[in-house]
């Protein structure tokens, strides 16, 4: 009978041994990868601050103006080149027998010509 | 009574020695277990405690080792739009360790071959010293890292450390400052808030755009050259918040190489520098005469004659030799009339409103150069006139934009602040004129620019107002003839001001285009104009036709207002 506790207990020790040393094992094997996953995160936000720092570097006004004039041929705003929004009149309203209709297929812009052909 | 009972006495004749001995070893037995099982509780309740519960003093060794964050020893500094204007980079600096070196002769010569900059002298004395650490070059190029690794010399170690980099190099350089080798503030921002970005890992928020930074200071840089100016200040402001949107000061440094600027570069015209403004005062008296009850807009003052007093002699630059209104003494920029004005107004109420408009102290702008104005000690009559027209007070251009943009906002004074302010903090401001007499100075300031003197500032359809400023400088104790500061406070758009652009050129001389003439109207006003054509898009306010009917009413003025009312006889 007491033989018996014995090896039982026994058994349980031997087991919970084996089971923390894998379990031990394992965590330290997962510790390492999120180390790993660390080191390259820090990796990739070092770097991504490089970057942010040179775009503002290479998006300086002076360099993006002097880009504009050289090779797009742009220039500043004027003010007589801008209108306000109220002036824009609306579309005018094609009336027929039937009273007002969409205007035909073949006027709308493609984007919305999409939309009517989905309903 | 018990002792002597019968049974008792038997008992303890009966004892024998060895139930004695007996009792003795069970009590020691009891003893010693509970101490062991008070041992042992203690030991499993801290087991159950160091297992189960975490300390505060516990130090975490497997998290702190391994944590995705990136550690910047120096907050980042953003524009208002969160373009990035000084960041930290990391580098690698060079030391070594003498007492390793074998053989210094053989390593300086290898070290000055990659690294021509340094002097081999002062290297071989660094590498012979007898102490473990000395700094060989600091902040390398990854390319020179690679070749002194390449050197292979024993001994020699790199540092990682951090360098602070700004991106836009000499554009915003006078507020920004700089920072010295070890990444301390030492002008600017960030010597101002160095604490601040020190203990901060979230960015700073600055109030500046870097495209509205950039068009000022390019166009403000063309005008100096143009007219040979030696230097010169601009600033945009929003006058609704009191938020400042550009600032320069020419000329300016590149603060990337700290070693390599020169100390009069390092001036900040706009900020620390403090000057004599001229007629851009007139804004000033103007406003606090039309403030007061007793005098109104269709008051006349007598311009015939020039003030004599005391020694001097107060006269008119475009004399009109007659009793003039004060939209017309306005647009001539009569000095004679301001100066009756402020006597009108009284010495005592136009101190007080000076002071309340931020004059008479100091900027509370967020940088460390910030100048004191000079202010006369005692305020006589003769400084209450020449006051009056921007003579004898010298303030910062600053301190002028500010107390204009009050002017004009409405009559409301917002302390001026190089920080972006959150949508959300809705700072009341401090009344210091009524709207009535703000919208007074509006009409007068357009006038100034339909048909006054600063006509050149105009940016058709973004209603520009403006008051044009020339004083001579003074060197010494005398004004130096000839060495004039030209400038020009201007606002838009007009008819309800939201921004604020001054322009200020130092010593300009006159051109064949202006026929000569370096004065406020000619070399500032133009700068003004072009900058406000370029920025106004960018701040998102549109364009209209000045002619409507609606604008034109708004800020309509008569020059000789029709109800005559009483002319005034100065007092002398």
């Amino acid at each position: 009978m007491i033989q018996r506790a014995t090896s039982f207990w026994m058994f349980l020790a031997i087991a919970a041994g084996i089971g923390l040393f894998i379990l031990k094992y394992e965590v330290k094997s997962m510790e390492g990868k999120l180390a790993k996953i660390h080191e390259k995160t820090l990796n990739n936000l070092e770097a991504t601050h490089v970057l942010k720092a040179e775009w503002s570097y290479l998006n300086q006004p002076s360099q993006l103006e002097d880009f504009g004039r050289r090779l797009l041929n742009l220039q500043p705003v004027e003010a007589s080149q801008t209108i306000p929004i109220e002036t824009i009149p609306l579309r005018p309203i094609q009336k027929s027998s039937e009273g007002t209709h969409p205007p035909a297929a073949d006027q709308v812009p493609p984007q919305f010509a999409k939309i009517r052909r989905e309903q | 009574m018990i002792g002597r009972h019968p049974l008792f006495h038997k008992k303890r004749r009966r004892e024998p020695p060895v139930s004695s001995n007996m009792e003795t070893g069970r009590s020691r037995l009891l003893i010693a277990g509970a101490i062991f099982s008070a041992a042992f509780i203690v030991v499993t309740g801290r087991l159950i405690g160091v297992t189960m519960f975490v300390e505060k003093s516990q130090p975490q060794y497997s998290r702190s080792s391994s944590k995705a964050i990136l550690n910047i020893s120096r907050a980042n500094i953003v524009d208002r739009h969160g373009n990035l204007l000084a960041t930290n980079l990391k580098t690698s600096s060079l030391y070594a360790n003498p007492r390793i070196i074998l053989d210094a002769r053989e390593a300086t010569k290898k070290l000055t071959s990659v690294l021509p900059s340094l002097d081999r002298h002062s290297i071989y004395q660094k590498l012979t010293q007898d102490r473990p650490f000395t700094w060989i070059k600091r902040h390398l190029t990854p390319r020179q890292k690679y070749e002194i690794n390449m050197l292979g010399i024993p001994g020699l170690d790199f540092q990682t450390e951090e360098r602070r980099v700004y991106l836009n190099a000499a554009l915003a350089s006078h507020i920004l400052g700089h920072t010295d080798i070890d990444n301390k503030g030492l002008a600017g921002i960030e010597r101002h808030m160095d604490t601040f970005l020190r203990k901060n890992k979230e960015p700073l928020e600055l109030s500046i755009d870097i495209r509205i930074q950039h068009i000022l200071r390019k166009e403000l840089g063309s005008a100096i050259s143009e007219f040979k100016g030696i230097g010169g200040a601009g600033i945009v402001m929003n006058v609704r918040s009191g938020e400042v949107i550009g600032i320069v000061s020419l000329p300016d440094f590149d603060p990337n190489i700290p070693a390599n600027i020169e100390a009069n570069t390092l001036f900040n015209r706009a900020t620390l520098g403090v000057y004599e403004m001229g007629s851009t005062f007139k804004i000033f008296t103007t406003a606090m005469a039309l403030d007061t009850d007793r005098i109104s807009i269709r008051d006349r003052y007598d311009a015939t004659h020039p003030i004599r007093i005391s020694r001097f002699i107060i006269r008119d630059y475009h004399a009109q030799k007659r009793w003039l209104s004060i939209p017309e003494i306005f647009m001539y920029s009569s000095n004679i009339g301001s100066a009756k004005m402020a006597l009108d107004v009284g010495i005592a109420r136009q101190r007080a409103f000076l002071q309340k408009i931020g004059i008479l102290h100091p900027s509370p702008v967020e940088i460390s150069e910030i100048g004191l104005p000079l202010i006369p000690s005692r305020w006589r009559e003769i400084n209450a006139m020449t006051i009056s027209y921007g003579h004898g007070l010298s303030i910062s251009p600053m301190q002028l934009v500010s107390g204009v943009a009050a002017m004009v906002n409405g009559g409301v004074y917002h302390a001026p602040t190089f920080l972006k302010k959150s949508v959300k903090t809705n700072e009341k401001g401090r009344r210091v004129i009524t709207k009535r007499t703000s919208h007074q100075v509006r009409r007068l300031l357009r006038l100034v620019v339909t048909s006054g003197t600063g006509r050149k500032a105009a940016a058709e359809g973004y209603i520009v107002g403006g008051k044009t400023g020339t004083a001579e400088r003074v060197v010494g104790k005398k004004y130096k003839k000839k060495a004039l500061i030209s400038s020009f406070i201007g606002a838009f758009p007009m008819n309800a001001p939201q921004y604020a652009v001054f322009a200020m050129i130092e010593e300009p001389s006159g051109t064949k285009k202006t026929h000569g003439f370096a004065t406020g109207g000619w070399v500032a006003a133009p700068v003004i104009g072009k900058v406000i054509k370029r920025i106004a898009p960018l701040l998102g306010i549109p364009a209209v036709d000045e002619k409507t009917a609606k604008i034109e009413r708004q800020l309509a003025i008569d020059l000789i207002p029709k109800k005559k009312g009483k002319s005034r006889l100065a007092s002398f």
